[in-house]
């Protein structure tokens, strides 16, 4: 067997051992280096060449690609979660028929999808969703992103936070508690378009918090053009709606008039 | 398996952002390949990857190597100088030997900066800050192109870019470097604008010619000339003139010839000055011998006469006797007299006129009509231009005596035209028109100022000889018309001379402010100053602006333009005060600086300059002008004249329309360019009368020379001229038009075509000044004569080491339909045409093949010479039948059998004899024959080519002889007039004209 082969696959080892000690910062200087190393194989994309331990290597790095996404969700680092997803997402695509499909596939795209969610790239998660064949659409993973999406865009939030516990995998979890700050965030803004002031029992009814206390952190963190004052949440609403621009009309009729006198003069 | 790819670069961008320095080189290496597939997706992350290459603390290669995948992005985009500036960055990274689009763009993309930055620092004349990445990069790409022997490539880039060191290198490395010369002189001259930097240009050239070991002469003497450098010239015919061998002499006249071709007379003269007498002449034996040494520049084969006893002298040293006699040859051929009269005899010899065409014009035209009968003269004169044929003239002496005024100042002067160039007799063949000494003489002013001019005409570009009667003629008199032709005669005679004491004179008959002769004053000084761009210019601009009347400010406006000739850039401020002016006429001579500025430089801006006054200007005077100073702009380039006009001659303005018209007359004149003929067809037939006559002009300069069987549409036009002549309701615009084009089309006894350009593709700085001028009979009818000064015969001349012509025969490889004179008109009734000559060419063929028959059968080589030769030659009484025909009999065995076989339909080539009419489409194809006695010096399908002589002991025999008769036989009254045409044929030389008088 090819030493390096070899060396990657005791790399890969003691990864996944640090991984399940959850030592992760162990497992991010190992998969750095296992990256690195994985540049030397040139069977994997973008080259594709066929060296005789094609298959073993492709195998090999795809398995180390979706312990890295997986590492990246446990890390709750959204930026490497998509680099790795990535990196990875040829092995899926270009790489499918030289490979066995991978157990793990269905999991890493349910992730992305709920990924996109979270981070409320609905073109994304619908250019992801056209890509993948209907019968992986029947998939636990999968259905469950898009059945969160449905209810996300139909507006049923609370049906959006009870999947929390029908959640397929527990790497889901991490995704949805993002999910439910996205979806307060939705609720926040309708609500300073609806009304002008809510009571702040309302509110915390509404944002979906258990007690004023959150509430007002919340307030204070990410709006805090809003007001609180005697038992109300007070929205500053953008009242100015900008008035239609007049056309100068004449102006520009005498302009087009005057360029046409000109052409005639001309030759 | 199947070769898998990847379908997206999202992977490889995604590894960018990882923290490791490895797998950023890794994912950009990879990128880089993937780019052409991959680059919509690539295109946004451009700014991760700009940011790597400005990371200072990255591996410099992978910098570059980010760079480079930028640039490709960025060429993708569309955004070239984005692409370009991060290629630069990209440095050795960027392969310039690359073969893919993208390398090729930014290459070219490059080259055009580092031009344009270099054009920039030299037009501003100061250091211009350059990439010196960029400057790499060219250098890079030049010394590719010397490594993979594309020299035209890298000559040419080296050209644009001003490397005038990468272009040596270039010319030095390749393999040819005549060739490569030859096309770099070619290059210099059609692309290079600058006038600084060509004349850079051409001295590099001629420093690497002079390097080689066997120089090309003929083509330093071109750019030597073009340098106005006439010490280098002088130099090189002297070394080669005092050289042993016959043959370098005969290159020496072969340079003179080529050189006179381009009629620069104030060069060639001071060529001629600079030719360093004989070191011992016979006569002056003792003295000479003592200065000579010192002027002798060359270290030539003569013995230096270096011991100190100098007194006794080698008596008349065989080797300078033939330099001597040398010399006096290539003086002759320098001052022009050589080739003037060789083709003067030409002409004479050639001429096939058509006096039925006059005859009919004549008849047709109402004796009352002056424009249409002094018309006539001047078609006339046109046509007989330089063959000094002037029976017409003679047969109607009555008719003709009905001008009067300035119609008989130009019949007079029309005698000029038709005796150009015959510089000795000249003078006593105008001697009862000239003023004559004392108290005026009696005869009528306008005839006397008509002589003057004529003896301008017939003198023009060579006036040395008539320089001094003219101007005594001027200061003689106070009469406003003989000071009018005298002012002429002078200019034309002088012509780009910058004489002072001339200059003077004419320039007090300005300051007598009379109408007249102001206006040709003001031409005058134009003529004398031909592109010198004297301070003298804003001193006749001052002037302009102070008098009154119209007619000397107009003179004076196309004086200062042609001060300017061929200036390009260096006349910009000129024009610049000029066009600004508020005097319309001043502006219509700023038209014509620009077009003499950049006289066939086919300068952009130029052109753009005169399109914009050609729709701007509010008078119409200055918008025809515009329009037609396009032609001269553009005549170097005739293909595009008709293209750039073709809207402008849609115009609902009239004299746009005659602009455009003669713009394509002028630029396309003796192409019979196609597009040209279209453009000008429906303006022949105009609703505006001036318009008609325009085009009708305009389109017989462009066919002239050209036969029926090429264009279809000469028959045609010739139809068209014949019926507007005859209608007597046309106009008599358009009639006067009509009656010129026939004159034109007919030109020089159909032996000459209107030629801008010489072959060696410099200006020809009379032809483009005449033009100019007559493109002023708008205003002043007597300057139509000015076209002559364009014509150019078309002819073969070979030409022996003693400068005479012998017989040689060459072969035009073409059906002889194609080029042959036309068909003389025919009127049914009469056998008129029976007279005339019949067409040298169709009988030269027939006549050969029957005298090959007799020669076959008799087995002997004796045949009678006179057949082949032109009805007047035959009946001269040279050596006709001379027995030495060796070298001929060769020729017949080997050619009778193939002249045999195509003789029935019609022969797919001819034998021409030296020397012979070879019209500018036939030239390529003139081939010479094998084992012929001649091989000419160089090869030349037409003008003056030296041959040869490869039999020298063997007799030669001559077609046309020399020495002309000098008896100019005294005027006698108008009894002679009958006499004129049987003596024109028997006798060898043009008789003087019999003089005629006028009944006024």
């Amino acid at each position: 067997m090819d030493p390096q082969l070899t060396e990657v696959s005791q790399q890969l080892e003691r990864f996944k051992a640090a991984f399940v000690r959850k030592d992760y910062s162990t497992c991010s200087d190992l998969l750095s280096r296992l990256k690195v190393l994985l540049t030397k194989f040139t069977s994997l994309p973008p080259l594709f060449e066929n060296t005789p331990n094609a298959a073993q290597e492709l195998t090999l790095a795809r398995d180390i690609y979706e312990h890295a996404v997986v590492l990246s969700v446990k890390t709750e680092d959204q930026d490497a979660f998509e680099r790795d997803f990535f990196q990875l997402k040829p092995y899926y695509v270009d790489a499918r028929n030289r490979l066995p499909p991978s157990p793990q596939e269905n999991l890493i795209l349910g992730l992305n999808l709920l990924r996109l969610l979270v981070q409320n790239r609905i073109a994304e998660f619908h250019t992801e969703l056209e890509l993948l064949s209907s019968a992986t659409l029947d998939n636990p993973c999968i259905k469950h992103a898009v059945e969160l999406e449905q209810s996300f865009m139909e507006g049923a939030y609370n049906r959006v936070l009870s999947a929390r516990q029908t959640a397929p995998d527990a790497t889901y979890v991490y995704f949805m508690d993002l999910l439910a700050k996205t979806i307060r965030d939705e609720i926040a803004g309708c609500s300073e378009k609806a009304y002008d002031y809510v009571s702040i029992s309302d509110a915390k009814q509404m944002l979906l918090f258990s007690s004023d206390q959150e509430l007002l952190t919340y307030v204070n963190e990410e709006h805090p053009e809003w007001e609180v004052k005697e038992g109300f949440v007070v929205f500053q609403k953008a009242k100015e709606t900008a008035p239609c621009k007049e056309i100068p009309s004449l102006q520009l009729i005498n302009q087009t008039l005057s360029y046409a006198r000109e052409l005639e003069r001309i030759v | 398996m199947a070769a898998a790819m990847v379908s997206s670069a999202g992977g490889l961008l995604a590894m960018l952002n990882e923290p490791q320095p490895s797998l950023k080189h890794h994912a950009l290496s990879h990128l880089n390949n993937l780019v052409d597939r991959f680059w919509p997706e690539i295109s946004t992350s451009v700014p991760i990857i700009e940011s790597l290459y400005e990371d200072e603390e990255f591996d410099l290669h992978q910098r570059q190597l980010a760079a480079l995948l930028v640039s490709k992005v960025f060429y993708y985009l569309g955004e070239l100088n984005d692409s370009l500036s991060y290629a630069l960055g990209a440095g050795p990274s960027f392969d310039v030997s690359e073969d893919t689009d993208y390398v090729h763009t930014l290459l070219a993309k490059a080259i055009d900066e580092y031009t344009c930055l270099r054009n920039k620092a030299i037009e501003l004349k100061e250091m211009v800050d350059i990439d010196a990445r960029l400057e790499a990069i060219v250098e890079r790409m030049l010394e590719k192109c010397i490594t993979d022997g594309k020299y035209q490539q890298a000559m040419g880039i080296a050209i644009e870019c001003q490397r005038l060191d990468k272009l040596e290198d270039a010319i030095t490395a390749s393999d040819n470097v005549q060739g490569t010369l030859s096309y770099c002189i070619n290059v210099s001259h059609s692309f290079v604008n600058h006038r600084e930097y060509r004349h850079e240009v051409l001295t590099l050239l001629v420093k690497v010619y002079q390097e080689l070991p066997s120089p090309d002469y003929l083509s330093i003497c071109q750019c030597l000339m073009f340098l106005d450098e006439p010490k280098g010239v002088a130099s090189i015919l002297e070394k080669l003139l005092r050289s042993e061998s016959k043959d370098d002499a005969l290159l020496a006249l072969q340079i003179a010839f080529d050189l006179v071709e381009n009629e620069h007379q104030a060069f060639l003269l001071s060529v001629r000055d600079r030719l360093p007498a004989p070191k011992t002449r016979p006569v002056e034996v003792v003295q000479a011998a003592t200065t000579a040494p010192t002027e002798n520049p060359s270290g030539d084969v003569q013995m230096t006469d270096g011991t100190p006893a100098p007194t006794i002298v080698h008596e008349t040293d065989p080797v300078d006797a033939t330099y001597a006699e040398r010399l006096t040859k290539i003086k002759g051929i320098l001052s022009g007299e050589t080739s003037i009269q060789l083709t003067l005899q030409f002409l004479y010899s050639h001429n096939k006129s058509d006096l039925l065409i006059l005859k009919t014009i004549k008849q047709s035209v109402e004796m009352r009509n002056s424009v249409c009968h002094s018309a006539t003269i001047y078609a006339n004169a046109i046509m007989h231009a330089g063959t000094t044929v002037d029976t017409f003239l003679r047969e109607n002496l009555d008719w003709l005596s009905r001008a009067t005024n300035w119609a008989k100042f130009s019949a007079t002067a029309g005698l000029g035209v038709i005796h150009r160039g015959h510089l000795q007799q000249g003078r006593s063949l105008m001697a009862p028109y000239l003023p004559q000494g004392g108290a005026g003489g009696g005869g009528s002013p306008y005839s006397e100022g008509g002589a003057l001019y004529a003896l301008g005409l017939i003198h023009a570009n060579h006036g040395e000889g008539i320089k001094e009667f003219l101007r005594d003629s001027l200061r003689s008199t106070n009469v406003e018309v003989i000071q009018h032709g005298a002012c002429l005669g002078l200019g034309l005679s002088a012509i780009g001379t910058a004489d002072e004491e001339i200059y003077d004179d004419v320039k007090s008959v300005l300051y007598t402010d009379s109408a007249v002769a102001g206006e040709a004053a003001g031409i005058s000084m134009g003529l004398l100053l031909v592109g010198t761009a004297t301070e003298k210019a804003s001193e006749m601009l001052a002037y302009a602006h102070e008098t009154q009347h119209e007619k000397i400010i107009r003179g004076l406006a196309l004086g200062i333009a042609l001060t300017v000739y061929g200036r390009e850039e260096g006349a910009d401020t000129l024009i610049e005060q000029m066009t600004r002016d508020q005097d319309p006429i001043i502006r219509y001579g700023g038209m014509y600086a620009l077009a003499l500025a950049y006289s066939g430089t086919a300068n952009n801006k130029a052109i753009r300059q005169l399109l914009h006054f050609a729709v701007s200007d509010v008078s119409d005077d200055v918008r025809r002008t515009a329009v037609l100073a396009l032609g001269f702009v553009l005549y170097s380039d005739p293909e595009q004249t008709p293209r750039i006009v073709s809207l402008l001659s849609e115009s609902y303005n009239p004299h746009v329309r005659y602009g455009a018209a003669l713009a394509v007359g002028i630029s396309c004149a003796g192409t019979g360019l196609s597009e040209a003929i279209s453009l000008l067809e429906p303006l022949t037939s105009d609703v505006v009368d001036f318009v008609r006559q325009g085009a009708l002009i305009a389109m017989a300069m462009v066919m002239v020379q050209i036969s029926e069987a090429s264009d279809s549409r000469v028959g045609t036009f010739r139809r068209q001229l014949e019926k507007i002549i005859l209608d007597k309701h046309e106009d008599t615009m358009s009639k006067m038009g009509a009656i010129l084009a026939s004159g034109i089309l007919d030109a020089g006894g159909r032996n000459v075509t209107i030629r801008l350009l010489s072959k060696t593709k410099h200006d020809k700085v009379t032809a483009v000044i005449g033009l100019a001028v007559f493109s002023q009979f708008w205003y002043w009818y007597p300057l139509i004569y000015f076209i002559s000064l364009a014509f150019s015969p078309t002819a073969f001349i070979g030409l022996n080491y003693d400068l005479k012509v012998p017989k040689f025969e060459f072969m035009s490889h073409a059906k002889p339909s194609l080029f042959e004179y036309p068909k003389p008109t025919t009127v049914a009734t009469s056998n008129t045409a029976a007279k005339l000559p019949t067409a040298v060419l169709s009988t030269s063929v027939k006549a050969k093949a029957r005298a090959k028959k007799e020669a076959e059968q008799k087995a002997n080589a004796e045949k009678t010479s006179g057949a082949e030769k032109s009805v007047s030659e035959s009946g001269s009484g040279k050596e006709k039948g001379s027995t030495e025909k060796e070298g001929d009999a060769m020729q017949v065995d080997g050619t009778a059998t193939v002249e045999k076989k195509a003789a029935e339909p019609e022969p797919a080539f001819e034998i021409l004899v030296n020397p012979a009419r070879v019209v500018p489409a036939q030239e390529k194809y003139i081939k010479l024959l094998e084992g012929s006695r001649y091989v000419p010096v160089k090869l030349a399908p037409s003008g003056f080519v030296l041959l040869k002589d490869l039999r020298e002991h063997e007799p030669e025999v001559l077609s046309l002889t020399d020495a002309p008769t000098s008896t100019a036989s005294p005027a006698t009254g108008a009894a002679a007039a009958t006499q004129g045409t049987t003596a024109m044929a028997v006798d060898d030389e043009p008789q003087p004209p019999q003089a005629f008088e006028y009944a006024t």
